[in-house]
């Protein structure tokens, strides 16, 4: 027995050594390995430039005519973006009141009066979130050896956003402007000194513009293959075009499309992708169409140190296309109402606000409103839209009280129905559900509300859908189904019953 | 029905909402700013005061050339008073201000202006050296500041300082757009100004500004040398004049000055110098044939000097070739200088062999104690008749039909 046990105790000891012995050398050959991954010789470098823009307000810079020394191009791109940095990590810092970054952008002297300011906000629990919307800076001095520089940066529209102990207690916005020291130090242009000479409350004169007559009788349009991805690279001018004629021969004059704001580029708006909704204005154009286009779908971000992207996103888009013929509306974000839960009413609202300022200063000329998803958001902003869009999927009945009462509040505006429609799915995930003819009905009674309240429309949609992706209604497969049957033409090209009242005629 | 209900509530809250509108304007005539003064002089204590019939402590929003914060009032007799924290009131500029209760719109702005007092003078200058002449300049920038680091108010004096040689002048300059500057002009002298300013009776510490002299203007160059015989041995020293600007200063030192010196044959040597006081020196070792030299030097792409010409004189006549050990060893020499002396070591001696008409090899040796022993060994000089040409010092000799064996 003795023996047996030491048999043990030495296989034992043994297989443990080796064990042992294993786990080592394991781990010092990960760590010899380790050790020999250098840098990518191709990265050593750092010759690849990625600058991933956070905060691009627009600056516009007097003409240069200052004191001292020439300036040229390139010093003075270099001092733009030093000077927006400085002022994206200040607005950061009060944010988080946290002084990450700040050293960079402002020299010893001048970054200790922020820190005191954080430290005081911290103390007494106040953050602010806030940006600055617009820069027109002047160059007014820079020294002879290129090391000092003086500008006036005049009419700085900041938005602010004052919270104390979280809760939101003052939204306000300014101009102001503001003289700069700025020195050269370690390749940065650093803020030395920041003086405030004037400071006043800015308030946007709402322009409503005169054309108020609008007379939309149209739908909501996504090809037939690629809904949701309407301008990807299966895009086809041709399919389009047909579609458009489609819509037209039923008797409709528009259509309602959708910019994406990811799918779009964010603020660095793609330009094929811009190219392909000029080509679809051109297609509605040929076929006697005129397009709403809606500037920000799924997007539900809305922070304030986004909205220079946000914004710049939109600018592109409305400045391109503003002089097509066939667009004929602005809508600025489909279906914000139901971000309030999860962002926040008045940061939604104050999103939106900005952003009709920011398209009606870039196209004064096209009416611009918000397809708010149902009635009871409807008038909200109501003195900023130049006519009401409204979605409505509930039940029919209801829709005439929800006008009355929207018409009450708003009885200046024309409204626009800017979405419904009927899922004629009945299968396996809903075996009750609507028929064709439970469809046309739907549509039937819906164009009598329409005409008995002098509405303007928009149906969802054309086609049936093969495909819907996720990020629509979700992965539920009722949801989905029910999605892929609301429209007036099924997925082999047959017109549904409901066609017939496509147009109300 | 649960749609009902939000329907309703929102309506509620609607109404409330127009409900608290309409009280508002009553409440902001609760609140009435007894502060007047608008002006303040930074670092003092700064004191809203506001009067009111309702006993509340609504914040106050304020917003500086740096930030922004909020500020609670302490509440006495119908009176809120909102201290403006030390991090707002030591900054200059404009601060807003904006009462927060409900739906007020009481809001406004005061100053705060710098102190009048300068405690240190931001001084800024470049570039720290320019040139002689009148045309260059440097750039004094000052910024003065208060004791809370605050830059002065506009059209602050300064008087702007600067000595050179026997001038000393004071010019009166006022800030604008937070700063001071001056342009300091450069005078026909090279030499050192000393920069300083001075506003509301402080002064800021000495600058430097170094003058450095003009480019150079056209020179001449000479040289000297031991003697005109062409040995390969002595040194020919080649000397600039002072190379000056177009002030009459001095170039600065180290000023590059190269020389080319071009032979009979068209080669060219090259030898460099760097002034000191202006002087550019370089050497070069004499010729050991009879040439002449002729040499100009050049700053380069600047300045040029004058052409000078040097002939050196053959200093070997002629030299004795003796033959032994079947013609394979050949003793040239003694070789002998102008006066007769052993030539120094080194002298370059060639023997160029030919056979059958055609160059066969070439010997390179040089002198030791005036002597140049070659020896043709039998591996590569077959047994055979070579004709053997001697070069030295620019002379040639040639043995024809040397037979080897």
């Amino acid at each position: 027995m003795v023996n047996l046990n030491k048999n043990i105790v030495r296989s034992l000891l043994i297989t443990s050594y080796v064990l042992v012995i294993a786990v080592i050398i394991s781990g010092v050959s990960a760590l010899f390995v380790y050790l020999n991954t250098g840098a990518d010789r191709s990265s050593m470098l750092h010759t690849e430039i990625k600058k991933v823009d956070q905060y691009i307000p627009e600056v516009k810079w007097s003409l240069i005519n200052n004191e001292g020394r020439l300036m040229d191009d390139q010093t003075l791109k270099t001092l733009e973006n030093d000077y927006l940095d400085a002022w994206y990590v200040k607005l950061i810092a009060y944010k988080t009141n946290k002084t990450e970054g700040v050293k960079d952008y402002y020299t010893d002297n001048a970054r200790k009066n922020i820190y005191d300011l954080i430290e005081l906000n911290k103390d007494a629990e106040i953050t602010i979130e806030s940006t600055t919307l617009n820069h027109n800076p002047t160059l007014e001095f820079f020294s002879e050896d290129g090391q000092l520089v003086v500008l006036t940066d005049k009419d700085v529209i900041e938005y602010k956003r004052v919270f104390k102990d979280e809760k939101l207690v003052l939204e306000t916005t300014e101009k102001s402007t503001y003289k700069i020291i700025f020195l050269l130090e370690d390749g940065f242009w650093r803020i030395r000194h920041f003086v405030k000479e004037s400071s006043e409350n800015y308030q946007v004169e709402n322009l409503n513009t005169t054309k108020n007559n609008l007379n939309i009788k149209g739908i909501n349009y996504y090809p037939k293959e690629t809904p949701w991805n309407m301008f990807g690279d299966t895009f086809l001018e041709s399919i389009i075009s047909e579609d458009f004629k489609i819509i037209k021969d039923s008797g409709l004059n528009s259509v309602r499309v959708f910019v994406q704001y990811d799918d779009f580029g964010k603020a660095d708006v793609d330009k094929e992708k811009l190219k392909k909704l000029r080509q679809t204005l051109d297609a509605a154009e040929e076929n006697g169409l005129k397009v709403v286009v809606t500037l920000f779908d799924f997007y539900g971000d809305y922070s304030v140190l986004n909205w220079t992207l946000n914004m710049r996103h939109a600018k592109t888009i409305v400045s391109e296309l503003k002089d097509h013929k066939a667009v004929i509306a602005w809508d600025i974000k489909n279906e914000p109402n139901l971000d309030f839960d999860s962002r926040g009413k008045v940061t939604v609202i104050a999103w939106l606000n900005n952003m009709i300022n920011l398209v009606k200063s870039t196209d004064p000329i096209h009416p611009v409103t918000i397809g708010w998803s149902n009635t009871q958001s409807a008038s909200l902003l109501k003195n900023k839209v130049d006519f009401i869009s409204f979605h409505y999927y509930e039940d029919l009945e209801d829709l005439d009280t929800s006008i009355k009462s929207i018409k009450k509040e708003a009885p200046n505006k024309s409204l626009v129905l800017g979405e419904f429609g009927l899922s004629s799915y009945r299968g396996f995930w809903n075996p009750f559900g609507n028929s064709d003819s439970d469809q046309a009905k739907y549509h039937k009674e819906a164009q009598e509300i329409i005409a008995e309240n002098d509405l303007q429309f928009m149906s969802w949609t054309l086609y049936d859908f093969a495909k819907v992706p996720k990020e629509v209604v979700g992965r539920l497969p009722w949801r989905k189904n029910a999605q892929k049957h609301y429209g007036f033409i099924n997925d082999n090209g047959t017109k549904k019953e409901a066609f017939k009242f496509i147009s109300g005629q | 029905m649960k749609n009902i209900h939000t329907y309703i509530s929102f309506f509620l809250i609607v109404l409330m909402s127009c409900y608290t509108t309409g009280q508002n304007n009553e409440v902001t005539t609760d609140f009435s700013l007894e502060t007047t003064q608008t002006e303040f002089e930074v670092g003092n204590l700064i004191e809203l005061k506001f009067s009111t019939s309702r006993e509340v402590t609504p914040l106050l929003y304020c917003s500086s050339s740096y930030g922004s914060t909020l500020i609670t009032p302490t509440y006495k007799n119908k009176q809120l008073s909102y201290k403006i924290p030390s991090s707002v009131s030591n900054k200059i500029g404009v601060v807003r201000w904006k009462l927060i209760f409900e739906k007020t719109s009481l809001s406004g702005t005061f100053i705060i202006k710098p102190k009048e007092e300068v405690s240190s003078i931001e001084t800024y200058i470049g570039p720290p050296s320019i040139e002689a002449g009148g045309k260059d300049y440097t750039m004094l920038v000052v910024i003065p500041t208060d004791s809370l680091d605050n830059p002065l108010s506009e059209n602050t004096l300064v008087q702007a300082k600067h000595q050179f040689l026997n001038s000393e002048i004071n010019d009166e300059i006022y800030t604008k757009n937070l700063i001071a500057y001056k342009n300091i002009y450069s005078q026909k002298e090279s030499g050192r100004i000393l920069v300083s300013s001075e506003s509301l009776e402080t002064n800021s510490k000495e600058f430097s500004i170094t003058v450095f002299p003009a480019i150079p203007i056209d020179f001449k160059i000479s040289a000297s040398r031991p003697h005109d015989y062409a040995d390969g041995n002595q040194i020919t020293t080649f000397n600039t004049s002072t190379i000056i600007d177009k002030q009459n200063n001095i170039v600065s030192d180290g000023t590059y000055v190269t020389f080319f010196i071009t032979n009979e044959k068209g080669n060219v040597l090259k030898t460099e110098g760097s002034t000191i006081n202006g002087i550019a020196t370089s050497k070069m070792i004499h010729p050991d044939y009879e040439t002449q030299w002729s040499i100009k030097a050049y700053v380069d792409g600047i300045a040029e000097s004058d052409v000078i010409t040097l002939n050196y004189k053959q200093v070997i006549k002629d030299f004795d070739v003796v033959f032994s050990e079947n013609n394979r060893e050949i003793i040239i020499g003694p070789l002998q200088s102008f006066m007769k002396q052993i030539i120094p070591d080194g002298m370059q001696v060639k023997l160029l062999i030919y056979k059958n008409n055609s160059l066969f090899k070439t010997e390179t040796k040089t002198s030791f104690e005036g002597l140049v022993t070659f020896y043709l060994k039998p591996d590569v000089y077959t047994k055979d008749t070579y004709t053997i040409v001697v070069k030295t010092a620019g002379i040639e000799k040639t043995l024809n039909s040397k037979t080897l064996w």
